[in-house]
């Protein structure tokens, strides 16, 4: 078991630029408000569980080669943990164990009944041929397979893992058990037990979160100017939607530079032409200006859906949105956020706003355990409640303790938690 | 005795008549069942270009299991049966398929109704791969016996069924009660109660609402379809229907509901034909009072079995026994459309010059799914614990049965092909992608 010191105290990033760092200000910060005694705290803060593992693979010229799989599951007080499984060089124990943690408060915050977990094998997916990556998922599934289950431990698609890696995953699982089992993995491919809707949950998601908080606002869909960074799964779906809901988009960007039309970009073309170009660049109904000033547009609503770090405090004081909803994970520094705070900027946190991924995650969960499978509408119609509420949840709770949404969310996530321990009691 | 395919066997005749047994498909002397059925997809699955070596797969089944049945007769003798299980494919999900006690009972036969099953749920889109399997006892046994069978075939295979690994389905003389005696014998084993394990379940044991006549509600949706699609509604529409028990007899009630003329009814024993249309409800409740259509008393014309085949019609639907169209009489069917309500009723020879012909056969493995739908809601009810209104179930049974034939009607489309092989090619393309997507697990 763990007993060094947090992510927080010494993850070698630069202070402000560690975004699980700002996760564990929020989480002290909500635990203050909630008067969380300090053993309360500790096992909050703690994983209930962390698994290293070996993987003996044989590549494809016949060597053998020894990978590292952690899986790191942080609490299982409000269900089964749930989270993402990640391919990447950069894996380190580490960052699974504040992914787990930032599983559990996300899942909390949309009211799912999922704990939080998080897992990966450190490998370069780049250099692996496809029977080298499926062996290395299969031996990573068969090695930690005591600890997973539909009833203990759910993974996910996250980094350079996808549909088909989930599928592996499902079928490993099963054949160890002799038995059916989707509901071990979220994120499979519909003809295997996923769901419908699931590619387009996060940004979904988004809009439904921008939606809700710009009528907070008072701010009619005709007259709110909206920039979108980002043009994926969750910036370019989060717009088009945006868009069908009447929201004026005047600027997207890719990791190339952003286009920008004052009069609203016509965003089903923006997509089309992405998809045909692989970039935005070129695109002719608008102009072309760089990343950094994206960020900076006369605009009311800024949706940062790309990457982390985008508002920090050195371009804060030029960025003249008056609602900010993060689509993509920790896009505010928490000083960046904070300087917002003191303007009246709201600022709608990742751990709200990009839920929508693990509701639809959670909705497959659903529907493998029974069996059954809802049309799009049905998966559409349950992930505007739950965001819907979600986002009313918080909004209550910022206004009950006065604090930003962002504190709000934690407060939200640690307090549901906190009275499950409560109900359960310690295991002895 | 009336077929009933609701729970996919290939071939319902009378029980245990082996001698009366009509393969669907003629049987040529080196051929067998499965062979003869796996026949059909091989094409299909050329037709789409489907990995080889995925279809490969599909040529075995996963897994077949042979276990002993050792049953105390009443006299106090032991008899020992024979009980089979074939398990066909799990790539789409557990496997799904009837429980058969005969006294003549072939594991070709068997291998070839697991896979039926397999292709069959792939066409209705439900999360289940295809398994047979059945008792070899004595057409004799009391019913003492035969539960006493039953329950230690079921217990010798526990290791391999369950919710979510191998699903019992009722078919001839496992019936509801025989489905009750499983879902018991593996409850008692598991310590609690396990009834997601079988499906045509008596309703007071968590059975789903709906399933008596599950397969001709489908049947009713899918001959509208089938109608819209090859423009043939009529505001006076004829149709025949072989067959008068759970499935023939309840499409007739549905369809004169409809306002659709029944003009010809049979069963077993004879058949009636009116080209004004029969009162179906008269014809039913005499056949419930004398066991037989014939001798009705109302308008209509008794007529010969075979002779109902090749009178004039709008639709033919044969819902008894396999291969009633055939070579020696599909040149003289006078409809312009057939819809198989049984399972094989038209026999290979037979749909060959039915395409020449150019009359459609919109096939069984398409139309008469409603079984395996209603089998697959009461699965679903039972993981759920939470059973569903008539109405919700005439909904999803609807949606189902729409969406298969849409996916039918689209391959049709896309490659010109007639309903049966679009039917198998859909079959074939949604098994062989779930297959590819899991790996070969090594």
């Amino acid at each position: 078991m763990p007993t060094g010191p947090l992510v927080a105290d010494r993850h070698p990033l630069e202070e402000e630029f560690n975004p699980f760092l700002s996760m564990a200000k929020g989480f002290d910060a909500a635990a203050d408000k909630l008067g969380l005694d300090e053993g309360l705290r500790d096992v909050l803060r703690r994983p209930e569980r962390e698994l290293t593992v070996s993987l003996p693979v044989l590549m494809d010229d016949d060597s053998v080669k020894v990978f590292t799989g952690y899986r790191v599951q942080h609490n299982f007080l409000r269900g089964p943990c749930k989270g993402g499984i990640r391919f990447s060089p950069d894996v380190n124990i580490d960052e699974v164990r504040a992914l787990a943690a930032w599983m559990t408060w996300k899942c909390s915050i949309v009211d799912v009944p999922f704990g939080g977990a998080k897992g990966g094998v450190i490998c370069d997916p780049r250099d692996l041929s496809d029977d080298e990556l499926e062996r290395i998922t299969r031996r990573y599934t068969a090695s930690i397979l005591d600890i997973l289950g539909p009833d203990r431990d759910v993974p996910a698609p996250d980094m350079n893992t996808n549909e088909r890696t989930m599928a592996w995953i499902m079928d490993t699982y099963s054949m160890h058990v002799r038995r059916t089992t989707t509901a071990v993995v979220t994120g499979k491919p519909f003809s295997i037990g996923g769901s419908r809707g699931r590619t387009e949950a996060t940004g979904r998601g988004v809009m439904i979160t921008c939606r809700e908080a710009l009528k907070k606002l008072g701010m009619r869909p005709e007259h709110t100017r909206v920039v979108v960074q980002g043009c994926g799964n969750v910036g370019g779906i989060g717009a088009l939607l945006l868009a069908r809901e009447g929201y004026r988009i005047i600027s997207l960007s890719d990791m190339y530079g952003a286009i920008v039309n004052e009069k609203g970009l016509d965003v089903p073309a923006v997509l089309d032409h992405m998809r045909k170009h692989r970039r935005l660049e070129g695109y002719a109904e608008a102009d072309h200006i760089e990343n950094k000033d994206q960020l900076e547009l006369d605009c009311d609503l800024l949706v940062p859906a790309a990457t982390e770090n985008q508002i920090t405090s050195k371009n804060v004081d030029r960025v003249k949105a008056r609602l900010i909803v993060e689509g993509a994970n920790g896009p505010t520094t928490a000083a960046a956020a904070k300087i917002l705070d003191e303007r009246g900027v709201i600022v709608v946190p990742d751990i709200l706003a990009n839920a929508g991924g693990v509701t639809v995650s959670y909705f497959e969960w659903v529907q493998d355990r029974m069996g059954f499978f809802w049309t799009e509408d049905v998966v559409n119609t349950r992930l505007e409640q739950i965001m819907v509420k979600a986002f009313h949840d918080v909004d209550a709770t910022a206004k009950e303790h006065n604090v930003s949404m962002r504190i709000a969310a934690y407060i939200l996530a640690v307090d549901r938690v906190a009275a499950v321990y409560r109900l359960r009691g310690v295991f002895a | 005795m009336d077929s009933d395919p609701r729970h996919g066997s290939l071939v319902h005749t009378e029980e245990d008549s082996w001698d009366n047994f009509l393969p669907p498909t003629p049987l040529l002397a080196d051929e067998n069942p499965f062979s003869t059925m796996m026949a059909s997809f091989d094409e299909a699955a050329k037709t789409l270009g489907a990995d080889e070596d995925h279809f490969a797969v599909l040529r075995k089944p996963d897994r077949e299991i042979l276990v002993s049945v050792p049953v105390r007769r009443d006299n106090g003798s032991l008899a020992v049966y024979e009980g089979y299980r074939v398990q066909h494919n799990a790539g789409l999900g557990p496997f799904l398929g009837p429980l058969r006690i005969r006294s003549k009972l072939d594991v070709d036969e068997l291998r070839a109704l697991a896979a039926w099953m397999t292709w069959k749920c792939a066409v209705l889109n439900v999360p289940f791969g295809g398994a047979a399997g059945g008792i070899r006892m004595d057409k004799d046994c009391s019913e003492g016996e035969t539960e006493r069978a039953v329950r230690r075939y079921t217990s010798n295979l526990l290791a391999d069924i369950g919710p979510d690994r191998d699903v019992f389905s009722p078919d001839v003389r496992a019936d509801e009660n025989v489905m009750a005696w499983v879902m018991d014998t593996v409850s008692t084993h598991a310590r609690h109660t396990v009834n997601a394990v079988v499906t045509g379940k008596p309703t007071r044991l968590a059975g789903s609402i709906g399933h008596e006549d599950a397969v001709a509600q489908g049947l009713r949706i899918i001959l509208g379809m089938a109608l819209e699609h090859f423009g043939m509604r009529r505001p006076e529409m004829r149709v025949l229907i072989q067959g008068a028990g759970t499935v023939g007899g309840q499409l007739a009630r549905l369809l004169h509901n409809d306002g659709i003329l029944v003009c010809g009814l049979s069963d077993v024993h004879g058949a009636l034909y009116n080209h004004k249309g029969l009162d179906v409800p008269a014809v039913l409740a005499w056949r419930a009072k004398h066991h037989t259509v014939v001798g009705f008393e109302g308008e209509a014309e008794p007529i010969a079995n075979e002779e109902l085949i090749t009178l004039p019609c709008e639709v033919l639907i044969p819902c008894a026994i396999a291969n009633a169209v055939h070579s020696g009489n599909a040149r003289d069917v006078r409809a312009r459309m057939i819809v198989e309500g049984a399972n094989g009723p038209v026999s290979v020879r037979g749909d060959r010059i039915l395409a020449e012909r150019g009359i459609p056969v919109v096939p069984d493995i398409l139309a008469n799914g409603g079984g395996v739908v209603s089998s697959y809601f009461e699965w679903v009810q039972n993981r759920m614990g939470y059973a569903w209104l008539a109405p919700v179930v005439h909904n999803r049974l609807r949606r189902f049965m729409t969406e298969a034939f849409e996916a039918v009607r689209k391959v049709r489309q896309e490659h010109d092909v007639r309903m049966r092989m679009a039917a198998n090619m859909v079959a074939v393309k949604r098994v062989v992608k779930a297959d590819k997507l899991r790996g070969i697990y090594a």
